[in-house]
């Protein structure tokens, strides 16, 4: 039977036009003028924060209704798995939310897209109030300005456990302090548990490079440089503990929640971590928690690794004066202290980290890790460049892996996960 | 009367003829209207994408960059990534290694549970419920029991065997994704036997024995020609889900594929291509084109050798 010409024609409109609804959103990304009345509807994404803050965030958002009438903050919250596909999702379909709370390494992406706004023309007023670096933390190499204000900080020790120490006869009251250090302990450890007990259940991170000390990019921020003799050496000392089982056999597939898994359960020595941390020692290893030992990132550059969250203003926001003032809001000094005292994270506000708070001790783990990680934020570095992307951080995990089975040698992975991440960082354009 | 007569006649035929007249005015269009919302899911959800990806693997398109036509670039690229041919060889093996298994044992199992004895209900639903678990959870289980300080290595150091690394070697790896893949199919494909075992007739089997065929030889030679098309199906619905492997790789493996990506499946390179911020989602769709002919080929080759055996 031949369909007849209305109904095909039925039919195809019946299918084109839902699909029409999947384009971009309209283009509104031209201006960067925020000025104007503060007000309207605006939607707010957090990245896996409802679980556990739900009434501070509700409490901010009626706080900022309050100051400012007219506006309506719609709070919204994504679980912390798949996060970057979801904001890539709504990037794509024209639905990202107002204010969206980024990492630098999501903010760059969005911002070579157009879709972040430049904060250093649209609340270049606000820079002041920020700690400059943390500011900086979301300056995009190739691109001018600030795409994202800063949120808080964290920073962690490392951890480890005591009792693996002493069975390997080693200090447990002096853990190791450079990574000279950690390579002896963790071969000792290895060859007194006759390879049962590894001290680190990770290979080594584009992190872990650049606390070595090696330059990760070149100065224009166009190519990666961490194959470079210093990159070399890292990898050949991790080479020697893999082979000596000092890492977990688990390493080459590891991610952080399973070696954070590996540290609980004693199959592994150390472990880095945050303050969060030391709450889930004494639910789930009561043990471990007894035994436990805290000492200071190893860091051959002096300065520890740092991690930024940020709140990107949408560039197509209909509402930028809202969205700019209410990311203001989230992130000023008086609302981050206040979140930063409920939870182990840190203002990135000028001025705040030298509050009692954070200077003052009482005796307790949990306010002797948070003093000692707001002192070291100070001299903080955010070691991920922000142009390193998961397809990059798995070329060099795999290029690692290959160095550490002996499939080729550390120089051989280093320059091919180099020569990999240039490509993707050409195609990113 | 008779006038009376023709007129109601008269009135009857022209009833009957005005009914079938209003119903074939109507029939050009009230099939399409009763299958449209049929046709708007299948377009949306189905035709769509499949033109979309199909489209998009002649682009450079990323995520949030539209991309130009580059022609058959992405295609020429597969042909030289490394990652690629891993991708292939390990969808490959895991086809080869899981469809014999999931077409025989659910066979066989189908066959223990297919009497009528006092609580094999039970045991039906024991094997049936790994079907209904979540992959996830599953997953999860099963690298709990396979870590290198789990369950299993737990017992095999224990009897001496000493520690295997099922998570740090990568046919270990695959190996292990495998015997999960196989015994979270074997419910689902042991319901799909026993609906055909139950039209085997009696009879057969009657027969057989009366002939002096064994239990194999009935086997042989009596069910499995009568379930060879049940079988066949099984082995085209396994082999595209086993070439499409991506949920327990991923559990087992991690999200790199496995030590230095080397238990990578195409499937789960699409997805670590494709997705995420900075995803290249025109070469995701090329390699998204290559599993579709693959599939396609894998379909139509059981097929062709269910038609020869039938010829």
């Amino acid at each position: 039977m031949r369909m007849p010409r209305r109904a095909l024609a039925a039919a195809v409109v019946a299918l084109v036009l839902p699909l029409s609804a999947c384009g971009s959103g309209g283009d509104d990304s031209g201006s960067t003028d925020a000025s104007g009345k503060v007000e309207g509807d605006i939607t707010f994404q957090t990245w896996n924060l409802r679980a556990n803050f739900k009434p501070y965030f509700e409490g901010l958002v009626a706080d900022f209704e309050k100051k400012y009438p007219g506006t309506h903050v719609k709070w919204v919250d994504q679980p912390a798995e798949g996060y970057a596909d979801k904001i890539s999702a709504d990037a794509a379909g024209g639905t990202l939310p107002d204010v969206v709370n980024v990492s630098p390494d999501l903010a760059a992406p969005l911002a070579k897209a157009g879709l972040a706004l430049d904060l250093d023309k649209a609340a270049a007023k606000y820079k002041k109030e920020y700690l400059p670096d943390a500011w900086a933390s979301h300056e995009i190499p190739g691109m001018d300005g600030t795409y994202a204000f800063p949120w808080y900080l964290n920073t962690g020790p490392l951890f480890y456990n005591k009792s693996l120490f002493k069975e390997a006869g080693l200090d447990a009251s002096k853990p190791p302090k450079t990574y000279d250090e950690l390579f002896a302990d963790a071969l000792e450890l290895a060859d007194k548990s006759d390879g049962k007990v590894a001290t680190l259940a990770n290979v080594p991170s584009i992190e872990d490079f650049g606390r070595y000390g090696v330059d990760l990019m070149n100065k224009e921020g166009t190519a990666f440089a961490f194959n470079d003799a210093k990159g070399v050496q890292l990898l050949t000392k991790y080479k020697e503990l893999y082979d000596a089982k000092a890492l977990d056999p688990q390493a080459l597939t590891a991610t952080p929640e399973s070696s954070g898994k590996k540290f609980l359960t004693g199959a592994v020595a150390m472990n880095p971590g945050s303050a969060l941390d030391l709450g889930n020692f004494k639910k789930q290893a009561p043990n471990l928690y007894k035994n436990i030992g805290i000492t200071d990132q190893i860091t051959s550059t002096g300065k520890v690794n740092m991690y930024v969250m940020g709140l990107m203003v949408n560039a197509q926001t209909k509402k930028k004066p809202a969205a700019v003032a209410f990311a203001h809001f989230v992130t000023d000094a008086q609302n981050q202290m206040s979140f930063a005292k409920k939870v182990a994270i840190f203002p990135s506000t000028a001025g705040s980290l030298d509050d009692p708070y954070f200077t003052k001790e009482d005796g307790t783990d949990e306010t002797r890790v948070r003093i000692a990680a707001a002192k070291s934020l100070k001299n903080a570095a955010n070691y991920t460049p922000v142009l390193f992307s998961d397809q990059m951080k798995t070329e060099l995990q795999n290029n690692v892996a290959k160095a550490l089975q002996g499939k080729v040698s550390p120089k051989e992975a280093l320059d091919n996960a180099v020569k990999a991440c240039d490509r993707l960082l050409q195609q990113q354009g | 009367m008779a006038s009376s007569s023709s007129t109601s006649t008269s009135t009857s035929t022209s009833t009957s003829t005005s009914v079938p007249a209003r119903v074939r005015r109507q029939l050009p269009t009230s099939p399409w209207l009763f299958a449209a919302p049929g046709l708007l899911v299948v377009g949306i959800f189905i035709l769509y994408p499949f033109v979309s990806t199909l489209i998009n693997s002649f682009t450079d398109r990323r995520t949030l960059v539209p991309g130009e036509f580059v022609g058959l670039a992405n295609f020429r690229e597969l042909l030289h990534d490394e990652m690629f041919w891993i991708g292939l060889r390990n969808s490959t093996l895991y086809v080869l290694g899981v469809v014999p298994a999931l077409v025989l044992l659910p066979l066989l199992l189908a066959l223990l549970v297919q009497k009528n004895i006092p609580g094999i209900g039970f045991f039906r639903s024991a094997f049936y419920t790994p079907v209904v678990a979540s992959i996830v959870v599953v997953g999860l289980i099963w690298v709990w029991l396979l870590d290198e300080r789990g369950l299993v290595n737990s017992l095999l150091e224990a009897i001496g065997v000493g520690r295997v690394g099922f998570l740090s070697d990568q046919w270990l790896l695959l190996l292990s994704a495998m015997a999960v893949t196989v015994w979270k199919g074997l419910g689902y494909y042991m319901i799909i036997y026993l609906a055909a075992l139950a039209n085997v007739p009696r009879e057969l089997h009657e027969a057989a024995a009366v002939d002096g065929a064994g239990t194999v030889r009935r086997f042989l030679t009596v069910t499995v020609p009568a379930v060879r098309s049940t079988m066949v199906l099984v082995g085209a619905l396994s082999s595209v889900a086993a070439f499409k492997v991506f949920s327990e790789v991923y559990l087992m493996a991690g999200p790199n594929g496995g030590p230095a990506g080397e238990d990578t499946t195409l499937v789960m390179l699409v997805q670590r291509t494709g997705t995420g911020l900075t995803g290249r989602v025109g070469y995701a769709s090329a390699i998204s084109v290559v599993v579709f002919v693959v599939t396609v080929a894998l379909m139509l080759l059981v097929l062709r050798a269910d038609r020869k055996e039938d010829a």
